[in-house]
């Protein structure tokens, strides 16, 4: 994870909350196992607000949250950008997939403090002036999504899988978008969006 | 014209991209969770981690500690709730056994705890220091489990009222030269939509906000409701957008109620997200099932007696069942015909619906048999289907409305290349890899239940339709719009449409494939009744039963005209009629829908007629899937590159959502076959791979080659959309029709799913 920290954390301790954030980062797979001890004590409450400035869609949003907050819960709940979607919370479905300095990342995975002086890029930042990308318009030209959950997510991955090369077959788009779950199954569909809006993009 | 839109052949509307296209795609569809909410507090459940027994008490120091921490509610302090019944029995709830009711607990990751705190974070820690001690008792998990009980669904079961049977199956069966009995087993399967199983809940003054993926609005309204104690106006449910429901959504779990009581005594908004292991335990599954299918036909292969035995399993308190035998008793010609259907019960959550409840197993079962009998009769199982079609289903002996299986298997044969198949077992490779080519039938009830509509037309075109019907993915704005636009001849872009809301008109579950058929139908009536005050104004309507005859009609010419195709003159109607907009509500009852039904539909109560249960015919849609599975002769790996699918559903409204619906149907199927199961621990009756990396679903890597054929169909008997319904009939006999295709392939009958490589013995 590159270090960019700012001074605007003064007020964070960052390898003190790595070592005290160790446990609770295990807390979704034993929340049912409620009888277990409890953690390690925390190094520092991460509860505190931390003051952090995220870049979002080209725009700086500064935000004072709690440290073990997620680029995806930031997003959602703190900047109402609800377009990035919570479909697994442990970077499974890939729903809440966002670009990160041009890289598709799994934003439920990656803390908003590391993400912070970073360009973060949304599905609300992907069409310009009331016109669709043609990532977007390719996927409703190909009616590639059904209840839309996963939309979102695919179209921003889809987007990265571009501009990485991986969209020269429909093999290699099958393959490098599978990290993204459609539980409605419309992956041929995506396959075909994929396919046809790669020139372009390509294009600039 | 892109594969995603064919071409409309008759009986078909347009290829229009969907309604909510754009919504879609730029993330402004707004899903529960997506809701805005003014200053909310954060829900985190605590489940059980035992799966019977009783909490004996709990610490709550540690989770108290947290900062932000604003309550945390166990059955000590639960708000009181009233119970809920059974869907099936008069209620809404899908499990009665009700949560944080007392220290009881009935099944692993039962709701024990909520945690509310200001942040979502410091909910779940607090939630993750939430003590509890348990006393714990052995549970029974499944079948063959110590302590289970087994009886008939019959007389226990409201959803299931008869075991059909015809003729003497024993005697048939005895004396057929050609017998077969085989015995199959499908696994425990969750729904795993892609949107979490949230819910927030807004109280403004008496009046309660529910945002939740729902399929079925009019009954969590009316649920909550009655839990709570309160007349159901004061409560509205609100879902424009709902990710995925796959039955999943389709009676009211407990949460809702809980949250609801938590956000009413806070008073304050509180969103609940619920992890997603928590949602293979708080909501329904797919019950694990049993079969014993006997079969006897005759040397030229036609029937003679056919017995499906079915166990399937449920929760001690709730006799849920799919007794799927009301379909397979039916298929095919038969004379002798018997079933039974049984329900074991164990210490688990109560199963529900999930895509094509009864269809998927039984159907697995059946068309395996039949795939079975084929290769003991030395016969190709597409011959064997034709020489045992029917018009009429065997018990009854009523007509199907209409059925169009063998034209499916034909098609859907050519489509495939049946015919280069070498019926020969393992006679078919490709280097390291086996090749196996299968098939089966596939088949799905069409069913109508009671709906509602409103429809407004303005004098420049612009339409309103409101319905509370749900856009679950399955392209519900789309074909509402459509329907309006087609009776009203008013432009697409002039349409709008207003669902996933209580306080809109009333609509059916989004279940059991019935609400392109229920909608529609009812907004088909709702825009004649427009179109009937439009032309009322323009026709006139006096003339004599006499001037009838002599003009040959039989109806006043503007009640004439609203029912037929004649273009309407909106701008002549409305200066006729000197008013600037025309407004209609109207009520759509199918024909054979109970006397209740309107009153039903208002309290959310489920009234769905159709399949079987029909009184003069039987009405079902049909198809035919075919399937080529390659098994690598070294590594046993099993891929399916090809999955060929032809349809027939009465009126298809949109090819493109159509299309779409029966590819990730067949997507389902095969997922069914190969990589769905919710693994039980057995010692623990818990489940072992409760998330998206270990329940296996199908990424695109999966599904190389998917191919959908819709065949033109129409059937003018079952409801005035001329529709039956397409969510569940992709989904159906994919499951066999691979197990057949691996059969081919290696000479191995697998007869219990999902089929992963260590079951491969080449």
């Amino acid at each position: 994870m590159p270090d960019k920290s700012s001074s605007k954390q003064s007020a964070f301790d960052r390898r003190a909350f790595m070592a005290g954030a160790a446990g609770s980062a295990l807390v979704p797979i034993t929340a049912r196992a409620a009888a277990e001890e409890a953690r390690a004590p925390v190094a520092q409450d991460p509860s505190l607000p931390v003051d952090v400035t995220l870049r979002v869609n080209g725009k700086d949003k500064r935000l004072s949250i709690d440290a073990r907050t997620t680029v995806l819960d930031a997003l959602r709940d703190h900047l109402k950008l609800t377009g990035s979607k919570k479909g697994c919370d442990h970077g499974q479905c890939g729903a809440c997939t966002v670009l990160i300095d041009d890289r598709r990342v799994v934003s439920c995975l990656t803390l908003a403090l590391a993400a912070e002086g970073q360009e973060i890029t949304t599905i609300e930042g992907l069409a310009t002036d009331d016109r669709l990308h043609p990532m977007q318009q390719a996927f409703v030209d190909n009616d590639a999504f059904q209840c839309g959950y996963c939309t979102p997510g695919q179209i921003m991955s889809a987007v990265a899988c571009v501009k990485e090369g991986h969209a020269g077959s429909e093999a290699d788009i099958r393959e490098y978008m599978s990290g993204n779950i459609c539980r409605c199954a419309a992956y041929p569909n995506i396959v075909a969006a994929v396919k046809q809006a790669a020139p372009e993009i390509m294009k600039g | 014209m892109t594969a995603a839109a064919p071409e409309p052949k008759v009986n078909m509307g347009q290829p229009v991209p969907r309604y909510d296209a754009a919504a879609k795609v730029t993330g402004r569809a707004t899903y529960a969770s997506d809701m805005p909410l003014d200053n909310p507090a954060f829900a985190f459940l605590v489940t059980s981690a035992i799966a019977k027994g009783r909490i004996d008490g709990f610490d709550l120091d540690d989770a108290k500690r947290v900062r932000g921490v604003i309550d945390i509610v166990t059955h000590e302090n639960a708000p009181k709730l009233k119970e809920s019944k059974l869907f099936s029995n008069g209620g809404y709830a899908g499990t009665t056994i009700q949560p944080l009711k007392s220290a009881d607990i009935a099944h692993d990751g039962q709701i024990i705890a909520v945690v509310v705190a200001e942040s979502y974070e410091a909910a779940r820690e607090a939630a993750n220091r939430v003590k509890v001690s348990y006393t714990a008792t052995a549970p029974s998990a499944t079948f063959d489990s110590p302590g289970t009980t087994t009886a008939a669904a019959k007389g226990q079961s409201a959803q299931f009222k008869e075991d059909p049977e015809v003729g003497d199956f024993a005697k048939a069966f005895d004396t057929a030269e050609v017998k077969l009995t085989a015995s199959y087993e499908t696994p425990t399967q969750h729904h795993n939509p892609m949107e979490l199983f949230s819910t927030s809940c807004v109280w403004m003054g008496d009046n309660l906000v529910i945002y939740e993926g729902s399929q079925f609005v009019y009954g969590l309204k009316n649920g909550v409701a009655e839990q709570l104690g309160i007349d159901a106006d004061k409560v509205r449910v609100v879902n424009p957008y709902v990710g995925g429901g796959f039955g999943s959504r389709g009676s009211m779990t407990p949460r809702t109620a809980i949250i609801a009581g938590i956000a009413k005594r806070l008073n304050r908004p509180i969103k609940l997200v619920p992890t997603r292991d928590q949602g293979f335990t708080i909501t329904t599954h797919r019950a694990e099932t049993r079969h014993e299918i006997k079969l006897g036909a005759s040397r030229d292969g036609k029937l003679l007696a056919l017995r499906h035995e079915g166990a399937e399993v449920s929760s001690r308190p709730d006799a849920y069942c799919v007794g799927g035998t009301k379909t397979t008793a039916r298929l095919y010609a038969c004379p002798n015909v018997a079933s039974l259907v049984s329900i074991v019960r164990a210490d688990r959550n109560t199963p529900g619906f999930m895509r094509s409840p009864p269809e998927v197993p039984y159907l697995f079962a059946l068309e395996s048999a039949m795939d079975e009998l084929a290769v003991k009769l030395n016969m190709d199982p597409v011959e064997l289907r034709r020489i045992n079609d029917t018009t009429n289903e065997p018990i009854g002996g009523k007509p199907y409305s209409s059925r169009s299986l063998m034209a499916c298997f034909d098609e859907a044969a050519k489509a495939f290349g049946w015919a280069q198949r070498s019926p020969q077992p393992k006679s078919m490779s490709d280097g390291e890899w086996l090749i196996g080519y299968g098939c089966a039938a596939t088949c799905y009830p069409t069913q109508m239940a009671p709906s509602a509509a409103r429809v407004r037309l303005q004098r420049d075109g612009r339409t309103r339709v409101e319905i509370a019907g749900h856009e679950i993915g399955t392209g519900a704005y789309t074909v509402i719009a459509q329907t309006a636009t087609e009776r009203l001849g008013v432009p697409l872009e002039k349409v709008a449409v207003f669902m996933g809301d209580s306080d809109l008109p009333p609509a059916p579950v989004a279940g059991g494939s019935n609400s392109t058929a229920s909608t529609c139908s009812a907004v088909m009536m709702v825009c004649d009744q427009i179109r009937q005050r439009l032309f009322k104004a323009v026709m006139p309507d006096s003339l004599t039963d006499k001037a009838k005859e002599t003009v040959g009609i039989s109806q006043a010419p503007a009640t004439q005209a609203a029912k037929s195709d004649r273009p309407l003159d909106i701008e002549k109607a409305f200066n006729a009629l000197g008013v600037g907009v025309v407004e209609e509500y109207g009520e759509w009852k199918p024909e054979g829908a109970p006397l209740d039904s309107f009153k039903a539909m208002h309290s959310g109560q489920v009234r769905i007629v159709g399949g079987h249960a029909m009184k003069d015919q039987i009405a079902y849609a049909f198809g035919a899937e075919f399937v080529e599975v390659r098994i690598n002769r070294f590594t046993h790996e099993i891929r399916c590159p090809r999955l060929v699918g032809a349809f027939a559903g009465g009126r298809i409204m949109n090819p493109r959502t159509a299309r779409s619906q029966l590819m990730g149907g067949l997507i389902w199927g095969m997922s069914s076959a190969l990589l769905e199961a919710t693994e039980i621990d057995e010692r623990n009756a818990r489940y072992v791979n409760d998330n998206l990396a270990d329940y296996l679903v199908p990424v695109n890597a999966d599904v190389p080659g998917v191919e959908v054929i819709m065949l033109s169909e129409q059937d003018d008997h079952i409801n005035p959309a001329g529709v039956k319904g397409l969510g569940e009939l992709a989904n159906v006999g994919t499951n066999a029709a691979i197990c057949n295709a691996i059969h081919h392939a290696t000479g191995q009958r697998i007869r219990k799913l999902p089929v992963r490589l260590e079951n491969i013995e080449v």
